[in-house]
């Protein structure tokens, strides 16, 4: 018998495989509404990394002499009511939106893999127990934990991050404590338990690391909608060094528009490109 | 059908009674003295322990949550720090207008999310999904308060379109019967008030549904042209059956599912928003009350008004869990 | 004039990345209670053939771009699409592959029963119904009339195929297409299901198209056999001689691919070497050459007609007496049929031209 020969017609262009991340690549530069949104976030980003060195203004910072300008070479997107630099309040308000989003998705991923993988691992007791303090978290529609927690520890950077955070932690837990309890009966699983791999390890080392998957996907998502949040809180004046309210009549505009302003740029590109 | 209700009604008891210690704990474990936020300046060491006493703060914690719950029971949720009234009576007073908002803005999401999904799902990948996906994008990215604003801005303030703030326009003198201004206007037969009322309601309920809006009309969307794919449509299109049967029988009846759950959790996100859109339009509902309140270390009013949205939400997922059963025979014997 | 009269079928996928060749000019004919079969391995286009017929085919990727197809004389391609409908489960029937996934999860056998026969009928819903217990009868449902209210769910594999025959033969289709009927069924439930569709088609004189990959559905159940490689029919008998005398180096490998209790002990499988075509090209010569233990080098370049096995003899289309037709240009005679390999002293399959496959390609003819 002769060996098989290959067809004669066209052969079909498939490149071979170069690694992971140069595939992702690949595949991401193919897709192009995920180039759009790249490109939105790198402007995004590099804006805010680079804030200082892009304004010489300080965002907090007016002379009332300069107020409610139009956008001139001197102020790119003119002032505000308070002769601040409107550029500069949007770049310094994308820093804030960056940094708060990104570290209460951390503290969220933080706790929920805590908690998942007790509850995915230990099972039993604990499983039931912290499944039901989470079923009680969820059962208060995120913003509003969030908005409980400020009020429980306060204004501040910190307590803001904690408190989106927080409200993130329920969904996280869950998806890692459904992904591990299917994984409980896999096969590789049961082979590491026949040879005697530790409870502990086998978490670590090989079930978490398979479980984790849906909650990398969770976790862009729930940046963009982090950084919403945190713009909410702070628009509600529960943010870090808002003045206070006293009468609950007047509600004026808030001064930390800017950094709302920039919060739509941030989700609005974020999202696409996450999808992608 | 009747023993899946009663299992779900059982499973959502731990829920309450887990609600109500974390909320309880939530105003006992608070940084900062209650005592002193009441008296303000004129806190003295006596005055404190008077307060304290009269608050029931100097009982064991474990005899406070009973207080607390047996309280509940009987309506009491306390009092405000700031007016003393009882919190349920503000709350009741308030509360219709969150309700109406709400409602408004879940007409919105869904009366205007499926029949945009099912457009796009019918001409995939063509302008008219473009199109539909941009606006959803748009819905979702956009705070509730930067398009709040900004509506306010086009439609209230230059084109003169619809009104910026509050319910209805005070100088209609609207008497207020059952405090949702759209069923008081017509209980009054006031054409005119209801038009006004309603005039009020689109702006906040635009604002506050976008973003379910923009989800249902995804969700829709997907769940549509799963559903088309499935070989049950194409038996059902090989039977020679119209187009619109096969659309309103075998597609929409599968692609309700999906949405149906989505709808329920929205309920949740719905709620939580309504606190901001209701700062943004002035609005008169527990929503802004609820800020207030954080402002002013108000905590009871606080308390109260999480525990009864939590209650409202598990409510509403256990009404759309059971509708879901319904609508999908195969979970119903699960 | 037959029942069904297909010429010169052409069936692309427009796709982003490129177009699929499906069906390249399918032509044959069936005649009224005839059961045909069409035998081929996945994606070689019988059950886009098929889809084509009903005009099911996948909008808007897939589209028939030539041929004809007329059923009693009427050409289908031509029909509105309301006109389609009106034939489709009342003059032309399909029934597919998956039982699991082809009723509707959230409608009663009753509604989704009922939904057809009034669809193409006057019948009140109460008659309907009872129209639709009988036939859930016929197909040996047991007490037919509780579980009509039943779901698909509830119902095993087996059941749900007898429900979509009775569906699908509710209105005495002229014209019955079988997809894959038994392919995702239990061994044992396969002969039963096979039977109740020969019984009853019989009785009524239903014209067949049963699609299979499975050379032992077709045995007992066809009259006469097409078997398709790539979009096209490469070999068409009735059954008995197709059996007896296969000619097609492809069904000559295919009949050697089943292992046979009667075989000798130590006897080898012949696997057919190779992989299906990648039909996102047009095709070129044969089809089957990149895989053909008998090709010539006229093969890659010559794509050779269905022409008479005996040359000369007049072609006879329908019925017992169809001719054995065979697309071949270089055929395994009697013993090399048997045999399932080339027999003639230092025959080598003549190598691709021009590839590298030139220097490697070495022919190891056992004696």
């Amino acid at each position: 018998m002769t060996v098989g020969a290959a067809s004669i017609s066209r052969p079909v262009r498939e490149r071979a495989s170069r690694g992971l991340w140069r595939d992702a690549g690949r595949r991401l530069l193919r897709n192009g509404p995920a180039i759009v949104g790249l490109v939105c976030i790198l402007i995004f980003v590099v804006g805010a990394l680079l804030a200082p060195v892009l304004s010489s203004y300080d965002p907090s910072v007016g002379k009332l002499v300069d107020r409610m300008k139009p956008p001139s070479p001197a102020h790119l997107m003119g002032t505000d009511l308070l002769g601040r630099d409107e550029f500069a309040r949007v770049l310094y308000g994308a820093r804030l939106s960056l940094q708060l989003g990104t570290i209460s998705v951390v503290f969220g991923l933080f706790f929920g893999i805590v908690i998942g993988a007790a509850a995915g691992g230990l099972g039993g007791k604990v499983d039931a127990l912290l499944m039901r303090i989470v079923d009680v978290l969820l059962a208060i529609p995120g913003i509003l934990l969030a908005i409980g927690i400020v009020a429980w520890l306060g204004r501040g950077q910190i307590q803001i991050m904690l408190a989106v955070g927080v409200s993130y932690t329920p969904i996280f837990a869950r998806l890692l404590r459904g992904s591990l309890l299917a994984l409980r009966e896999a096969d590789f699983v049961l082979a590491g338990r026949s040879i005697g791999a530790s409870r502990l390890r086998l978490l670590v080392r090989h079930m978490l690391p398979n479980a984790l998957t849906p909650l990398i996907v969770q976790a862009t998502l729930a940046l963009a909608t982090a950084i919403i949040d945190v713009a909410g809180l702070g628009f509600l004046g529960l943010g870090p060094g808002d003045p206070r309210r006293t009468s609950s009549s007047s509600r004026r505009p808030p001064s930390s528009s800017a950094p709302s302003a920039s919060t739509s740029w941030a989700t609005g590109c974020a999202r696409p490109w996450t999808r992608g | 059908m009747l023993k899946y209700i009663v299992r779900r009604l059982i499973g959502a008891i731990p829920v309450l009674i887990g609600l109500s210690i974390i909320l309880f704990l939530f105003v006992r474990l608070l940084p900062g003295d209650p005592a002193i936020a009441i008296l303000g300046q004129h806190a003295t060491p006596a005055l404190i322990l008077q307060v304290h006493q009269s608050l029931g703060l100097d009982l064991p914690i474990w005899v406070q949550y009973i207080d607390y719950v047996g309280g509940l029971l009987h309506g009491d949720f306390g009092a405000s720090f700031i007016n003393g009234r009882p919190v349920l009576e503000d709350f009741l007073l308030r509360f219709p207008a969150t309700i109406e908002l709400t409602v408004a803005a879940l007409i919105f999401a869904v009366g205007l999310g499926i029949p945009l999904g099912r457009l796009a799902a019918r001409h995939p990948n063509g302008w008219i999904d473009g199109i539909v996906t941009v606006i959803s994008l748009f819905g979702i990215s956009v705070p509730i308060f930067v398009l709040g604003y900004t509506m306010v801005f086009i439609f209230a303030v230059q084109l003169h379109w619809l009104p910026a703030t509050s319910q209805i326009d005070a100088r209609l003198q609207l008497p207020l019967v059952t405090n949702f201004v759209v069923i008081d206007a017509i209980l009054a037969g006031r054409p005119d008030a209801l038009v006004d009322a309603l005039k009020h309601l689109v702006l906040p309920a635009i604002a506050l549904g976008s973003i379910p809006f923009a989800i249902i009309t995804r969700i829709t969307r997907a769940s549509v042209l799963d559903v088309t794919n499935e070989d049950y449509v194409r038996t059902a299109r090989a039977k020679g059956l119209t187009e619109k049967r096969v659309d309103s029988r075998h597609i929409m009846r599968n692609a309700w599912l999906p949405v149906t759950t989505i709808i329920g959790l929205e309920v949740g996100g719905l709620l939580g928003g309504a606190v901001i859109t209701e700062t943004v339009f002035s609005w008169n509902g527990v929503g802004s009350w609820v800020v207030d309140a954080i402002q002013n270390h108000d905590y009871f009013v606080v308390q109260s008004s999480i525990l009864i949205f939590a209650l409202i939400f598990l409510v509403v997922n256990l009404v759309v869990d059971i509708g879901y059963a319904f609508l999908n025979p195969r979970i119903r014997y699960a | 004039m037959a029942l069904l009269e297909v010429e010169g079928l052409l069936v692309r996928f427009r796709t982003h990345d490129g177009t699929v060749y499906a069906v390249n000019g399918v032509s044959f004919q069936v005649d009224e209670g005839e059961t045909l079969g069409l035998v081929g391995e996945s994606g070689c286009g019988k059950s886009v053939t098929s889809l084509a017929l009903m005009r099911l085919l996948p909008k808007p990727a897939g589209r028939v771009e030539g041929g004809h197809v007329r059923l009693d004389g009427t050409e289908l391609l031509d029909l509105s699409e309301a006109e389609m409908r009106d034939l489709r489960g009342r003059e032309l029937a399909m029934i597919f592959q998956d039982p699991m996934t082809s009723l509707n999860p959230v409608l009663t056998i009753q509604e989704q029963m009922v939904e057809t026969i009034r669809a193409h009928t006057e019948l009140t819903a109460a008659q309907a119904t009872a129209r639709a217990v009988e036939l859930l009868g016929t197909v040996g449902i047991p007490r037919p009339e509780t579980r009509l209210k039943a779901f698909p769910h509830e119902f095993s594999g087996g059941m749900r195929q007898r429900v979509m025959i009775a569906m699908a033969l509710a209105l005495h289709p002229r014209l019955l297409i079988a997809d894959e009927p038994t392919t995702a069924l239990d061994v044992t439930i396969q002969a039963q299901v096979l039977e109740l569709l020969r019984a009853l088609t019989a009785e009524a004189r239903t014209a067949v198209i049963l699609i299979t990959h499975d050379l032992g559905v077709v045995a007992g159940m066809t009259r006469r056999i097409n078997v398709m490689y790539a979009g096209y029919i490469v070999e068409t008998a009735p059954t008995a001689e197709l059996f007896a005398h296969p000619s097609h180096p492809y069904t000559v490998g295919l009949l050697h691919s089943i292992p046979r209790l009667d075989a000798p002990e130590g006897e080898p499988l012949i696997p057919i070497e190779g992989t299906p075509p990648d039909q996102r090209h047009a095709p070129v010569g044969c089809p089957f050459a990149p895989r053909c233990a008998w090709r010539l080098p006229a093969c890659w370049t010559t794509n050779p007609p269905l022409e008479p096995l005996v040359p000369g003899t007049p072609v006879v289309l329908t019925g017992d007496r169809a001719t054995h037709r065979v697309a071949c240009l270089n055929l395994p005679t009697a013993e090399e049929a048997e045999a399932g390999m080339p027999l003639r002293d230092g025959f080598v399959a003549a190598p691709a031209p021009g590839s590298v496959v030139d220097e490697l390609a070495t022919a190891e003819v056992p004696a």
